[in-house]
C-alpha cells in the first residue's frame, strides 16, 4: 500500500478538528485557528472564495525535498509520507527553496534550527498501522486516508456521480510528478491558491539529468586533461631536444672550422 | 606622514568592520537566524549564500585556471603569478567555509555529508567537491610553508604529485563551479526566467573562469601597490584577452538560451528584473569585452584595471541576481539583507585581506624578481600609483546598480500588488459555490466518568454542542477536551465542573450555569 489521503473541499466545513489534533499529536502549542504554515503550524485552514481549504505537505512521490537534502535527513517512506530525521540535518535550508509548495518551514527563532513539517504522523499513527491524526477527527467527510490508487478511484467516481459539483481535475495525481494527497475541489484550483503551475514531471528529475553525468565528466576529464599535459609536454620536450641538438652541431661545426 | 595615516585609517576601517561582525556572529548563535536575519520561511537564502559562498567560490576560480595554464597546458611564463593566486583562491575556500558556519543551521555537523552523503543532492556534491578541492589547494599551497618551516622531505613529496593534483583539481572546480548553478536547476517555477536555465551550470562555469581570471588581475594590482612588487602586466593583458573570449561565448549563448526559451522579449519589459538583466550584461559583460578588446585600453594600467573590475562586478551581479533578484517575485516578500547579515559578510571580506596580507609578509607567495624579464612596455614603476579614475569609475557604476536596485524594489512591489489584483479578478466564482456545513460523522453519545458523590451519569451529546450553521470544534477542543487518544486529559468527576472543563461554557453567562441545575446534564 502507498498511503495518502484525499481532501474533498466540496465537504470541509472549516471546523478546524484536523488543526486541533495535529497540534495536540505534534506537541505544538495551541492555536484555534492559525493564520499560515509555519515551524509550529503543520496544517490549516484557509478560506478562500467561500471554500475552506486544509494546507499541510503533499508528501509528493518524488518530493523535491528528498532529493536536494545533502544528508538524507528527509526521506520518502516505502509507506508514502515524506519523514524528517531531525538528528542528520545540518540547517542548509536548501529543502526550503527547492520545495515547489513551500512546505519545510525554519525554526528561525532557534540558534540551532530544525526544519518542521507534516510527516503524515508517520512515527506515531501511520507506521502503526493507524491513520494519521487530522484524518482520524474530521467530522465532514472531508478528509479520507486510504490507499493513493483506491482513493483516486474514489475522488473519480465522486466527481462522476456528482455532476456539477466538482471541477473534472484531480489536484496531486500528476502534479509534481504526483503527491499522496489529493484533492477535489468545486472551485478551479487556481482560484484557491494551489500552485497550478507546478510541473507536470518530477522535479529531482531536473537536477538528475546533470548530476547524472558527473561520473563521465570525471573519466573523460581526467583522460583529456592527461593527455594534454602528455601531448604538450612532450612537444616541449622535442623542442629542447632539437634545440640541444643544434646547439651543440654549431658547436662541433665551430669546433671543426677551429681545426682546420 | 600621509601614508602612515592611510594605513591607520585602513587598520580602523577593518576593526570597526570586524567587531561589527562580531556582535552579528553574537547575536546569530544566541538569538538565531531570525533576530540577525532578514531571512524568512519565503525567502529562505540570502546574502549569505548569495555572496559569500556562490561569488566567494566563483572569485576563487583563477586558482584552477592559472593552475591549469602552468602545469597542464604549460603555458610556464604564468608561472610568476600562480602563488598568489592559489593563495587567493585558498583563501577563498576557506573563508566560504566559515562563511557557510554562520548560514548553517547545526554549523557543528557541517561534515555530516561526508558520511551521511545523498548522491541525489547537488548540495552533496558541492560539498564533497569543495571539501576535496581546499584539501588539493592547501596542498598546492603546502611547498611555501615547508620552505618556510625548512622542511624538505614533504616539498619532494608535493613536487613529485603536483601535477596529478592540479589535474584533480581541475577536475573538482569544474564539478562544483558548475553545480553551483545546478543548484537552480531544480526551481523552474521560483527563479525568473530570465535567469532560470537548464544551462545554468555550464553559465556558471564560464562565469566563474571569467571573474577568477578578472580577480587574478585585481589581485596583482592590490598586491603591486600594497607590497610594493613588480605588476605582471605583460601577463594580466594576456588574462585579459581570455576573459573576452570567454564573455563573448558566455554572452552569446546566454542571449541564444534565452531566445530559444522564448524568454527573449522579457528583458524589453519594463520589470525590476530586466533592469538588473540589463546591468548585469551591460555593465559586467559588454563593456569589459569591449575594452580589454581595444588593444590600447588593455594594455593601459587603468583600462586593464577597470576593466577587471567590471567584470568582476558584472560576475558578482550575476549570482546576486540568481541568488535574490530572481527569487523575489515568486517568493512574494520583498528580500533586503539585515545590516547584520552585511556586517558579517563585510567581516569576511575584511578576513580576507588581513590573511592575504599576512601570508604575504611571513611567506614567499611573490617569487622574487631576480632578472628583469624583458617587456614589451615602458619601464614601469615598482610601485604602482592607483589608476586614476578607477576610483571614480567605481564610485559611478555603484551608483548605477544602487538606481538599477531600487527600481527593481518599487517595479516588483507594483508587480506584486498587479498579480494579485489579477488573481481575485480572475479566481472567483462566487455563488456557484455553497460551502458545506453538514458534520455527519460525529461521535456516538460519550459517557463520563462520574465521581463518587455524583447525583447520576452524565451523558455529552455532540450534536446538541455543535453549531449547525457554522460548526467549529475549536471553541471545546483547542486545549480543554483533548481530540486525539494521545493527547487526552484525564477528567473526573467535579473536574468537569472547572473552568478547564464544562464550566468554562456552562457558567451563566456563555450557556447556562453549572450549579444551577444538576439535571440538565445528570440523569439519575
Amino acid at each position: 500500500m502507498r498511503a495518502g489521503f484525499l481532501v474533498d473541499l466540496s465537504k470541509c466545513v472549516g471546523c478546524g478538528a484536523c488543526t486541533l489534533a495535529c497540534q495536540e499529536i505534534n506537541g505544538l502549542p495551541v492555536q484555534a485557528s492559525p493564520p499560515k504554515l509555519s515551524d509550529t503550524t503543520f496544517t490549516m485552514i484557509s478560506t478562500q472564495n467561500q471554500v475552506h481549504i486544509k494546507r499541510q505537505c503533499m508528501h509528493c512521490l518524488e518530493p523535491a525535498c528528498v532529493s536536494v537534502c545533502p544528508v538524507g535527513a528527509l526521506q520518502k517512506t516505502e509507506l508514502g509520507p515524506v519523514i524528517y530525521e531531525e538528528g542528520r540535518c545540518i540547517g542548509c535550508r536548501y529543502c526550503m527553496l527547492a520545495c515547489p509548495f513551500g512546505i519545510p518551514k525554519y525554526e528561525w527563532e532557534n540558534p540551532l534550527p530544525k526544519v518542521q513539517k507534516c510527516t503524515m504522523c508517520f512515527h506515531k499513527r501511520v507506521s502503526k498501522g493507524l491513520e494519521p491524526a487530522c484524518t482520524s477527527v474530521c467530522p465532514s467527510g472531508a478528509l479520507k486516508f486510504g490507499d493513493r490508487d483506491a482513493l483516486i478511484r474514489e475522488a473519480t467516481t465522486r466527481i462522476e456521480a456528482n455532476p456539477g459539483t466538482y471541477v473534472d481535475h484531480i489536484f496531486g495525481v500528476k502534479e509534481a510528478g504526483g503527491t499522496s494527497v489529493l484533492y477535489i475541489s468545486p472551485v478551479p484550483f487556481a482560484a484557491l491558491g494551489f500552485r497550478v503551475d507546478v510541473e507536470e514531471d518530477s522535479y529531482p528529475k531536473l537536477t538528475w539529468a546533470v548530476l547524472s553525468k558527473v561520473p563521465s565528466i570525471v573519466g573523460i576529464g581526467s583522460v583529456l586533461l592527461v593527455g594534454i599535459h602528455w601531448v604538450i609536454s612532450r612537444r616541449m620536450m622535442m623542442e629542447r631536444m632539437e634545440h640541444e641538438a643544434a646547439e651543440h652541431r654549431r658547436e662541433s661545426t665551430t669546433r671543426g672550422g677551429d681545426r682546420s | 606622514m600621509r601614508g602612515l595615516i592611510v594605513k591607520h585609517a585602513w587598520k580602523a576601517i577593518c576593526a570597526v568592520i570586524l567587531g561589527l561582525g562580531l556582535y552579528a556572529v553574537v547575536v546569530r548563535f544566541t538569538q538565531g537566524l531570525g533576530a540577525s536575519t532578514n531571512l524568512s520561511d519565503e525567502f529562505p537564502w540570502g546574502l549569505w549564500i548569495g555572496f559569500d559562498v556562490l561569488v566567494g567560490v566563483g572569485l576563487a576560480a583563477g586558482g584552477f585556471v592559472v593552475a591549469a595554464s602552468v602545469h597542464i597546458f604549460r603555458i610556464t611564463r604564468y608561472e610568476e603569478i600562480t602563488r598568489p593566486t592559489i593563495l587567493t583562491a585558498f583563501l577563498g575556500y576557506v573563508l566560504v567555509i566559515v562563511a557557510l558556519m554562520f548560514d548553517l543551521g547545526r554549523p557543528y555537523r557541517i561534515w555530516h555529508p561526508l558520511v551521511m552523503g545523498n548522491p541525489h543532492s547537488v548540495m552533496f556534491e558541492v560539498a564533497m567537491c569543495v571539501m576535496l578541492y581546499t584539501t588539493v589547494l592547501a596542498l598546492e599551497f603546502s611547498p611555501l610553508v615547508f620552505a618556510k618551516l625548512k622542511m624538505r622531505a614533504p616539498q619532494r613529496v608535493i613536487q613529485a604529485i603536483y601535477t596529478p593534483l592540479v589535474i584533480v583539481g581541475v577536475l573538482l572546480s569544474t564539478l562544483h563551479q558548475s553545480s553551483l548553478g545546478t543548484l537552480y536547476v531544480i526551481v523552474p517555477d521560483k527563479l525568473y526566467p530570465l535567469w532560470y536555465s537548464p544551462l545554468l551550470p555550464l553559465f556558471f562555469f564560464l562565469s566563474a573562469v571569467a571573474g577568477g581570471l578578472a580577480m587574478v588581475i585585481f589581485e596583482s594590482f592590490m598586491s603591486a601597490r600594497a607590497f610594493g612588487k613588480r605588476l605582471e602586466q605583460d601577463l594580466l593583458e594576456g588574462l585579459a584577452r581570455v576573459i573576452v573570449v570567454v564573455l563573448a561565448v558566455l554572452f552569446v549563448w546566454r542571449m541564444t538560451d534565452l531566445h530559444g526559451r522564448g524568454s527573449f522579449g522579457l528583458m524589453f519589459e519594463p520589470t525590476g528584473e530586466s533592469v538588473m538583466l540589463w546591468g548585469e550584461l551591460l555593465l559586467g559583460v559588454a563593456l569589459p569585452m569591449v575594452m580589454f578588446m581595444i588593444p590600447r585600453v588593455r594594455r593601459s594600467q587603468g583600462g586593464l584595471f577597470f576593466g577587471a573590475l567590471l567584470t568582476i562586478m558584472g560576475f558578482i551581479l550575476y549570482r546576486l541576481n540568481v541568488a535574490i533578484t530572481g527569487i523575489a517575485r515568486s517568493s512574494g516578500v520583498n528580500y533586503i539583507p539585515s545590516w547584520m547579515e552585511f556586517a558579517i559578510t563585510a567581516a569576511i571580506v575584511a578576513l580576507g585581506f588581513i590573511l592575504f596580507g599576512v601570508a604575504a609578509k611571513h611567506l614567499d607567495v611573490f617569487p622574487a624578481e631576480a632578472a628583469p624579464k624583458p617587456s614589451p612596455f615602458p619601464s614601469h614603476p615598482t610601485t604602482v600609483p592607483t589608476p586614476r579614475y578607477a576610483g571614480r569609475g567605481l564610485l559611478a557604476l555603484w551608483g548605477i546598480l544602487l538606481l538599477g536596485f531600487l527600481v527593481f524594489g518599487f517595479t516588483t512591489r507594483r508587480n506584486n500588488s498587479h498579480a494579485d489584483a489579477a488573481a481575485t479578478a480572475s479566481g472567483v466564482v462566487s455563488g456557484s459555490f455553497t460551502p458545506a456545513t453538514a458534520v455527519p460523522a460525529l461521535r456516538d453519545d460519550m459517557k463520563l466518568a462520574t465521581g463518587e458523590d455524583s447525583p447520576g451519569v452524565v451523558l455529552f451529546n455532540h450534536s446538541s454542542h455543535v453549531d449547525g450553521v457554522n460548526p467549529t470544534c475549536v471553541p471545546c477542543h483547542a486545549g480543554t477536551f483533548r481530540i486525539t487518544p494521545e493527547g487526552a486529559r484525564k477528567f473526573k468527576g467535579e473536574d468537569f465542573h472547572g473552568a478547564e472543563a464544562c464550566g468554562r461554557c456552562h457558567d451563566g453567562k456563555t450557556s447556562f450555569n453549572i450549579d444551577d441545575d444538576c439535571e440538565a446534564c445528570h440523569t439519575p
